[in-house]
């Protein structure tokens, strides 16, 4: 049972550092603007391509070729604008701008704080009177989650353009997709889109921050710890994202219904 | 001028760089020069399934619930909710169980052996393999390919069962079932091939110190993520554009 033991240990301090961290961003002063923006450069910086490349392979491939299948059989192709709803912004897209900017911005934020931890920069900066959690992690955590709320619906974009060339393959006019995509789309599936996003952005940023910090056992500790944090917000955000989902359609039905 | 051109030109250096190790290591596991390794083969495949299948069984269930609660709308919508099992079928087995397993074979797999080699390398355990007539590249990337293909094929399989398992349990309706099994088989093994390699190749090149191995684990995934998504779109372009093969309606 020790492994179960240290498993929910480590889930309790990541709960810890996160209310620290709301604390300390909320208490002045407030010291960490600069870091701010630099994080956030460094996340649009690494991000924009692989997300670019993922959404619109995942909404041609995934969703739009087999959704157009799929629909060709019931001889309603001139659905797919409706699917994309479903799929693009209620599942896709914040989904893959979640394991984008996990996978990418995530393990980069492992790796730099886990460095830092390893040459004992951290402890120099607890002598010197700098708390880490106020300085470095305050600022990722909010760099991300706005990183990553507004990279949805960049997400979006992509992918509806993805949507869009697999509905030219299949030789449809583009005046039914938009109706369809239009007569669907509700103001809930966008903002419910965006606050997943942006909850992805902090559970990322939160389990990073923590294994960065955690990190020990010198050159194979920080490998380590990267490998174990995308690990875990992975699974983090697809549990979170089940929830999630539920609970938005369950609390506002007025979405399920397809026009 | 030149600035602007010197981030592609790296990018495709290293893509030169992966396809000439991931040559050699094919080559490697082609020419059954890794069998003199059979043993630490079979190590690495235990490890494989010890430490990696459980979390990858895990992330695949999540998903197929997914897929579940929203083919159970989407077809219910379209006035057919009888053929929310078809929509799972489709969604389970064709799309999201390959890319959920090439998610989970990027962070766990892939970041792993790179932060394992990436270590070795730093420590001068490679060099020092070398010194003591070990191929290392037999010895350390060969074998590995080879484990994650006499493993990987079963965890996925398992992997299929535990996302129609959770469909099931979401939609509670019958599952209707596609036979596409074969080909997709093929799309999760060319990513888990795709990612061991580039894992390999980001271990066995790092360099700079504790810090250097972090930063490749992190470089690899960058990597990996694009190529699970560009592998997937490809496969479903190859073996379904055009045609959804599925039995109803005629």
């Amino acid at each position: 049972m020790p492994r179960l033991r240290s498993v929910l240990e480590e889930a309790g301090e990541m709960v810890l550092l996160t209310g620290r961290t709301v604390v300390a961003a909320l208490s002045p002063p407030y010291p960490y603007g600069g870091e701010f923006v630099s994080q956030f450069l460094f996340v649009l910086r690494l991000c924009w391509f692989p997300l670019l490349v993922s959404t619109v392979c995942f909404c041609y491939g995934s969703v739009g070729l087999q959704a157009a299948d799929f629909l060709t059989i019931f001889g309603a192709l001139d659905r797919l604008g409706g699917i994309f709803v479903l799929g693009a912004i209620r599942e896709i897209g914040p989904t893959v701008t979640a394991i984008v900017i996990a996978g990418v911005a995530g393990t980069a934020i492992t790796a730099d704080l886990g460095a830092r931890k390893v040459r004992e920069e951290l402890d120099a900066l607890q002598v010197l009177g700098v708390d880490p959690v106020k300085n470095l992690v305050v600022p990722r955590f909010l760099a991300l989650m706005v990183a990553t709320g507004l990279f949805d619906v960049y997400a979006l974009l992509f992918g509806i353009f993805g949507g869009l060339v697999a509905s030219i393959q299949f030789g449809q006019p583009l005046g039914p997709f938009w109706a369809n995509l239009f007569a669907n789309a509700t103001t809930t599936d966008l903002w419910g889109s965006i606050l997943k996003c942006t909850l992805y952005g902090a559970i990322t940023a939160i389990v990073c921050c923590y294994k960065g910090m955690s990190a020990s056992g010198g050159p194979a500790g920080v490998g380590r710890a990267v490998n174990q944090a995308v690990v875990i917000a992975f699974t983090a955000i697809f549990s979170f994202d089940y929830v999630f989902t539920q609970t938005l359609l369950a609390t506002h039905p007025q979405i399920l219904v397809i026009k | 001028m030149n600035e602007l051109l010197a981030m592609p030109r790296q990018w495709l250096e290293t893509a030169g760089e992966i396809g000439l190790f991931a040559r050699d290591v094919l080559a490697e596991v082609w020419g059954l020069r890794v069998m003199r390794f059979f043993g630490e083969s079979l190590r690495q495949a235990g490890i494989l399934i010890v430490g990696s299948a459980a979390i990858i069984w895990t992330l695949m269930f999540i998903l197929g619930l997914q897929c579940g609660i929203e083919g159970a709308y989407f077809t219910a919508a379209q006035g057919a909710p009888s053929a929310a099992g078809l929509f799972t079928a489709l969604c389970d087995l064709r799309e999201v169980t390959p890319l959920a397993f090439g998610y989970m074979m990027a962070a766990k797999v892939g970041t792993g052996i790179v932060a394992e080699i990436g270590a070795m390398r730093i420590s001068d355990e490679i060099d020092a393999l070398e010194v003591m007539g070990i191929s290392s590249m037999t010895f350390l990337c060969a074998t590995r390919l080879l484990a994650s293909w006499i493993v990987l094929p079963f965890v996925y399989a398992a992997g299929i069962g535990a996302a129609f398992t959770a469909s099931f349990v979401a939609v509670v309706r019958q599952v209707g079932y596609v036979s596409s099994g074969g080909y997709l088989l093929v799309k999760a093994m060319v990513m888990a091939t795709v990612v061991v390699l580039v894992a390999c190749y980001y271990g066995y090149t790092a360099s700079g110190g504790p810090v250097g191995v972090g930063r490749a684990t992190a470089k690899s995934m960058v990597l990996n993520l694009v190529l699970v998504h560009v592998v997937g779109m490809l496969g479903t372009a190859v073996f379904w554009g055009g045609n959804a093969r599925a039995p109803i309606g005629g």
